[in-house]
């Protein structure tokens, strides 16, 4: 059994290959590079299947499989493989939604008059294995460098697929934007990839003597501190701000406040990609990288509570945000960085589970409702805009149905998936809360935007599905093909059922012991655990900086419950009108302050065109005029003196005799004075 | 003897073609320069140097040293070459570049091509010369003759402006030339009997042993650090480090693309080779004494390049101005003065050679399809030449430091040889300040690339650009592979690097 965990980096290379043929073959392949994407991540999916139920035989792999700089006499940098219930676990959900996003792909690029009349798919299939490969060798890394090394590259996919439909004037604008911005939170983590390695000497994550551990035993004082370079600074304050540069990339690519502009403008790629950045690859990779090297973080009380506070300033602040907009795929955009800030909380507070959980959970509802919004693009020829749709519910069952379960797990309603794992990290940030005051700060913010969740979750499936059509297009939809319903379908079973995995509300109420996410994280089980990354290890270790009290599970989630049900309730009463009215203009300036997403966009425009641009010019003003200019001087200067001096190259002896015997007399002075003789 | 014969069958290949009509030249200067290509491909092969070549105990590759002639009673000149693992990938850099920009000259060269393609392939004996000499004389030489080849390549087949930058390129490398000299020839007058050659392994290793003495008013404190600013000086202007590098811009522009795909891949890299022969193996002791110094000039000339580069409307001159920003990584490493700081800078001078390379080519490509190089006249190029703007993309994130191409690797190296380096001081603020350089590295080119490949079609010139020719896209599509190549498997060039890297680290740190 244990051998099958060798041919995990299989699951990554094979997208790999599809990339590699595509970009080969491109046009001549059948169905313009589909055939073989849909292949490459079907083989990778029932690949992981393997590694995953492998792990669940108890075996785990960490094992350096690639020197990329060799040891001797300097730190070793390698490529190397950890198998771990976590990275098995994620390891599944990328494979399964990079496969279903294949497939709903042949519905919507290829079959899709609109779409592929416009070309370029081998190039789409392409970008598309290889973001498949990159986000998998990322989640596969068992060390800090190979992570970044692959953040990057999932950052290269997502510009190239961002921008695919380049010949119109927004996708490459919106390409741009996303690597800028997410490059400035990776500029962040290069240097704390640096600092990791000349701190440690290492980079790994797991292992005994992978970085979390060292730092751990330093702090507990099993190894002094003198082992390290620490820069001057106390062990604990330099693992803090380390730890908080990594976080910058997390916040780049997780499009967490004040790095999220990007993701919205990120919807001028194809819906499939949408679906497939949000879900599992992009945008997952930064919380993934928390949860990766949560020993690190576990050990700072700091960085946890940054990471709590910027994560439910996110959730609240993305949610007003989602509240006014008008296409779709907008306030999808929206509630995925509100989801996303769920997450960092749970993470920040502790609850690496419960982060974990609610990612599981996001992945496939987000995927769903992505897809969802897709199949309704597609059948009313590209048309996003809520206010144009409306009616659909009868029209399209299969995507409504499917689309309902996802947005019933996203706005957090018993017994969907997101009730599950919301409820968890709430319920964390609470009990942490307790114990540390300023910390419910930060869960009353996550609460309040349940609320809102509910509300632009229903505001959006009313707009859609109910009421009237509001244009000849939403009024007689196309149909579309099993390629498209069936990953609706099976995602849409995912959103009803995936939260049953985890249910610690019952669990406690009951004492039956049905936790099994947290029993699979915890690797108790495992006849080779690797402690250093398990659930118990982590929360033991966070207990030590932020203890948690022990709240009763049933109000906390009932008040959840009451919240998101308040909002879709809103919802429902404002919308539901076959001729819904915009209700925008009713909150005033407050809602026009919001519709332009609170001057974010505009004031990372000026800091990029108002600041750094007007800079460069000054400074290109500086060096044509003043360094340039003493360059080009020094020769004039040259160039003068020796049309002067030439003049006294006059030709005519008397003056050359004159000159000679002013010069011998000159010498003689000089002389005459050095040696001392007058 | 296979250096001699490297840079003879170079020479010989260049008189050949110049001596060749210009219907043949092209395809001869092509064929004939895969001989150098091929020998230094062979020699890398076969290299079997360890240690630097500067320091004792090392093995120097293919070493040829014999007694030259006597200068006075004073000193012997030796004709003296030999690789070590700092020098060889370089000299392979220049082979593969010379073959590369001789092709990729195929379609824009359009008259004179037996004196153009004959200069080429001189230029490429000049700068394997440099590369393989070891005595200063030898060196100084061929440092000295590159001059004149890229004198008159831009001079004669560059743009409007051609004869102000030649001009300028000119006299403004020859000046630091003489600095340099001045500086170095001091140096060994005040070793005194320490040292009868002008060979640089020994005064290398009379640097280790003794302290000069006092020339002049200047005690040997001085004179060091006086030889060492006059040879830093000097080099700079070649690297080009800020204030120095005002020739390069003019330069790139008005040289034709294949000339700058040798100026930036190559040219550049003279400088800071010599820095790292002079300055930072002989003279080590006193980069120390300038850390604080040298480590702002690192930090200005990337942040300063890249904001110079955001400001360009220019392709040639974005590109042109971005290599200064790439060069301060190459001083930040070099000041590191560790193993992968050293290694690492060393690493960018291959890398950004190969990188500059293909950008330049690239550049070229555009420049004549569309006879234009301003951002603002050209727009969507993507449906009109895919291909080349594909390359376009791959090489712009190849410049930015995209992983698993070389840029990053070498990038990498630099910031983690210089972040916990002993020796430069601050050095865990300072190597962020410099790393801010590729946040505004990615948004120049992002820009560029935005306005001139994407859109809507639309150029201000009036001509219809077609995708490139094979032969224009075959150079480009080696240094594709051969950037993947290095930034997959860094080791190919890195492990010898490394080992010529570490005997010169000051106290064997990292």
């Amino acid at each position: 059994m244990e051998g099958f965990l060798e041919l995990a980096p299989a699951t990554a290379l094979l997208p790999l290959i599809s990339f590699i043929v595509i970009l080969a073959f491109g046009r001549q392949l059948p169905m313009q590079g589909a055939i073989p994407g849909v292949v490459a991540t079907f083989i990778s999916l029932v690949l992981s299947v393997v590694v995953f139920i492998v792990v669940g035989q108890g075996y785990t792999y960490n094992e350096d499989i690639y020197t990329w700089v060799a040891g001797d006499e300097v730190i070793e940098l390698s490529f190397g493989i950890l198998i771990d219930p976590l990275s098995s676990l994620m390891l599944v959900i990328v494979a399964l939604i990079a496969f279903l996003v294949h497939l709903f792909s042949v519905g919507y690029m290829n079959l899709d008059e609109g779409h592929a009349e416009r070309g370029g798919l081998p190039r789409y299939y392409a970008s598309l294995g290889l973001f498949t490969f990159s986000m998998l060798a990322f989640v596969l890394a068992n060390n800090l460098l190979m992570a970044f090394i692959f953040f990057e590259l999932v950052g290269l996919c997502s510009y190239l697929l961002i921008g695919f439909w380049f010949t119109d004037k927004a996708p490459p604008s919106a390409a741009k934007k996303a690597f800028l911005v997410t490059r400035f939170g990776d500029y962040f983590f290069l240097i704390g990839t640096v600092a990791v390695l000349a701190t440690f000497g290492t980079a790994a994550f797991a292992g005994s003597d992978s970085f979390p551990v060292i730092a751990q035993d330093i702090i507990a004082g099993d190894i002094s501190e003198t082992a390290i370079e620490t820069f001057g600074f106390e062990a604990s304050t330099w693992f803090t701000i380390v730890g908080l540069l990594i976080l910058g990339g997390v916040v780049g690519k997780s499009a967490q406040f004040p790095l999220h502009t990007w993701l919205p403008d990120a919807m001028e790629g194809p819906t499939p990609v949408s679906a497939l950045i949000h879900a599992a690859t992009m945008v997952a990779a930064g919380v993934y990288l928390v949860a990766r090297m949560f020993g690190f973080y576990a050990i700072s009380p700091t960085a946890l509570a940054i990471i709590a506070f910027v994560g439910a300033f996110t959730a609240l602040f993305a949610a007003t945000m989602g509240v006014v907009k008008d296409d779709i795929k907008q306030v999808l955009a929206y509630s995925t960085i509100s989801q996303y800030g769920y997450i960092m909380l749970g993470l920040g507070v502790g609850g690496f589970v419960a982060g974990t959980f609610h990612l599981m959970n996001h992945a496939f509802f987000k995927a769903l409702l992505f897809l969802g919004a897709g199949s309704v693009i597609v059948m009313t020829h590209h048309q996003q805009d809520m206010w144009k749709l409306g009616g659909l519910k009868d029209r399209a069952p299969i995507t409504y149905w499917t689309f309902l379960a996802g947005a019933l797990a996203l706005a957090g309603i018993i017994p969907f998936s997101g009730f599950w794992s919301k409820d968890e990290i709430l319920y964390d940030a609470l009990a942490v809360g307790l114990e540390t005051p300023i910390l419910l700060v930060a869960y009353a913010m996550a609460l309040l935007a349940v609320f809102f969740t509910g509300f632009y979750t229903f505001r959006m499936v009313m707009l859609t599905f109910h009421g009237e059509p509001r244009s000849e297009y939403a009024e007689s939809p196309d149909p579309v093909g099993w390629q498209i319903q069936l990953p609706l379908v099976v995602l849409g079973v995912l959103a009803v059922v995936a939260g049953f995995v985890n249910m610690v509300p019952v669990e406690k109420l009951t004492g039956l012991e049905i936790a099994y996410l947290y029993q699979w994280l915890d690797q108790a089980w495992l006849e080779q655990p690797i402690p250093e990354t398990a659930a118990g290890t982590y929360s033991a270790l966070v207990a030590q900086e932020l203890p948690s009290a022990d709240p009763n599970v049933l109000l906390p989630a009932l008040i959840a419950l009451a919240l998101a049900l308040g909002g879709a309730l809103l919802a429902y009463r404002l919308y539901s009108d076959p001729e819904p009215q915009r209700h925008v203009d009713e909150l005033g300036s407050v809602g026009h302050v919001v519709e332009h997403n609170y001057y974010q966009d505009e004031f990372q425009v000026w800091l990029a065109q108002g600041v750094t641009a007007r800079v460069a010019r000054v400074a290109d003003i500086f060096d044509q005029g003043v360094i340039d200019g003493l360059v080009n001087a020094s020769s004039s200067i040259s160039l003068f003196s020796s049309e002067h001096l030439k003049r006294i190259q006059t030709g005519v002896v008397t003056n050359y005799a004159t000159l000679l015997l002013i010069g011998f007399l000159l010498i003689l002075l000089g002389f005459g004075i050095y040696g001392g003789w007058f | 003897m296979w250096i001699e014969a490297l840079v003879l069958a170079t020479l010989l290949a260049a008189g050949i073609v110049f001596l060749a009509p210009d219907r043949v030249a092209p395809r001869l200067a092509f064929v004939l320069s895969l001989i150098p290509l091929v020998g230094s491909l062979w020699m890398f092969l076969n290299f079997d140097g360890s240690g630097n070549a500067l320091r004792e105990g090392s093995t120097i590759a293919f070493q040829n040293r014999v007694e030259w002639f006597q200068l006075g009673d004073l000193y012997t000149l030796n004709w003296h070459v030999g690789l070590d693992g700092i020098s060889m990938p370089l000299v392979v850099l220049s082979t593969i570049l010379t073959t590369l920009a001789i092709v990729s000259a195929w379609t824009p060269i359009e008259e004179r091509q037996s004196q153009f393609y004959g200069l080429m392939l001189f230029l490429e004996a000049a700068l394997i010369g440099v590369f393989v000499a070891l005595d200063f004389f030898v060196w100084f030489v061929f440092w000295e003759a590159v001059l004149i080849p890229m004198y008159l390549l831009i001079g004669i087949w560059g743009g409007p402006r051609r004869k102000y930058a030649a001009i300028k390129f000119f006299v403004y490398t020859n000046i630091a030339s003489l600095v340099m000299f001045i500086g170095f020839v001091a140096l060994v007058f005040g070793l005194g009997d320490a040292v009868t050659t002008f060979d640089l392994t020994d005064v290398a290793q009379a640097l280790t042993e003794t302290e000069p003495d006092a020339v002049g008013w200047m005690d040997a404190s001085t004179l060091k650090a006086a030889a060492f600013a006059a040879l830093f000086i000097g080099f700079a202007v070649k690297v080009p480090v800020v204030p120095f590098h005002t020739w390069l811009p003019d330069a790139h522009v008005e040289a034709p693309s294949p000339v700058s795909v040798l100026l930036a891949g190559v040219l550049l890299k003279m400088g800071t080779y010599a820095l790292l022969r002079f300055n930072f193996t002989m003279l080590a002791d006193q980069a120390m004494r300038f850390a604080e110094i040298i480590a702002a000039v690192a930090v200005i000339s990337v942040i300063y390049g890249a904001l110079l580069a955001l400001a360009q409307r220019d392709l040639k001159r974005i590109v042109a101005y971005s290599s200064v920003s790439s060069m301060g990584y190459v001083i930040l490493g070099l000041m590191a003065l560790t193993i992968y700081g050293v290694g690492g800078a060393t690493f960018q001078m291959l890398s950004h050679g190969l990188i500059s390379g293909l950008l330049f080519m690239i550049v070229g490509v555009i420049y004549h399809e569309t006879h234009t190089r301003m951002v603002s006249d050209i727009s969507g190029l993507a449906t009109q030449m895919p291909i080349t703007v594909g390359a376009f993309v791959a090489g712009g994130f190849a410049y930015m430091g995209l992983p698993l191409m070389s840029g990053f690797a070498a990038e990498f190296f630099v910031f983690l040889g210089s972040f916990g380096s002993p020796h430069l001081p601050a050095s865990h603020i300072v190597t962020p300040m410099a790393m801010f350089g590729i946040v505004i590295v990615a948004g120049y080119l992002l820009w560029a690339m935005q306005q001139t490949l994407f859109g809507e079609f639309d150029l201000a010139t009036d001509y219809n650009p077609r995708e490139a020719q094979l032969h224009d896209l075959a150079p480009i599509a080696v240094l594709l592979a051969l950037i993947i190549i290095l930034g997959v498997a860094p080791e190919v060039a890195f492990e010898m690097i490394r080992d010529a890297t570490a005997p010169i680290i000051p106290g064997g740190d990292m």
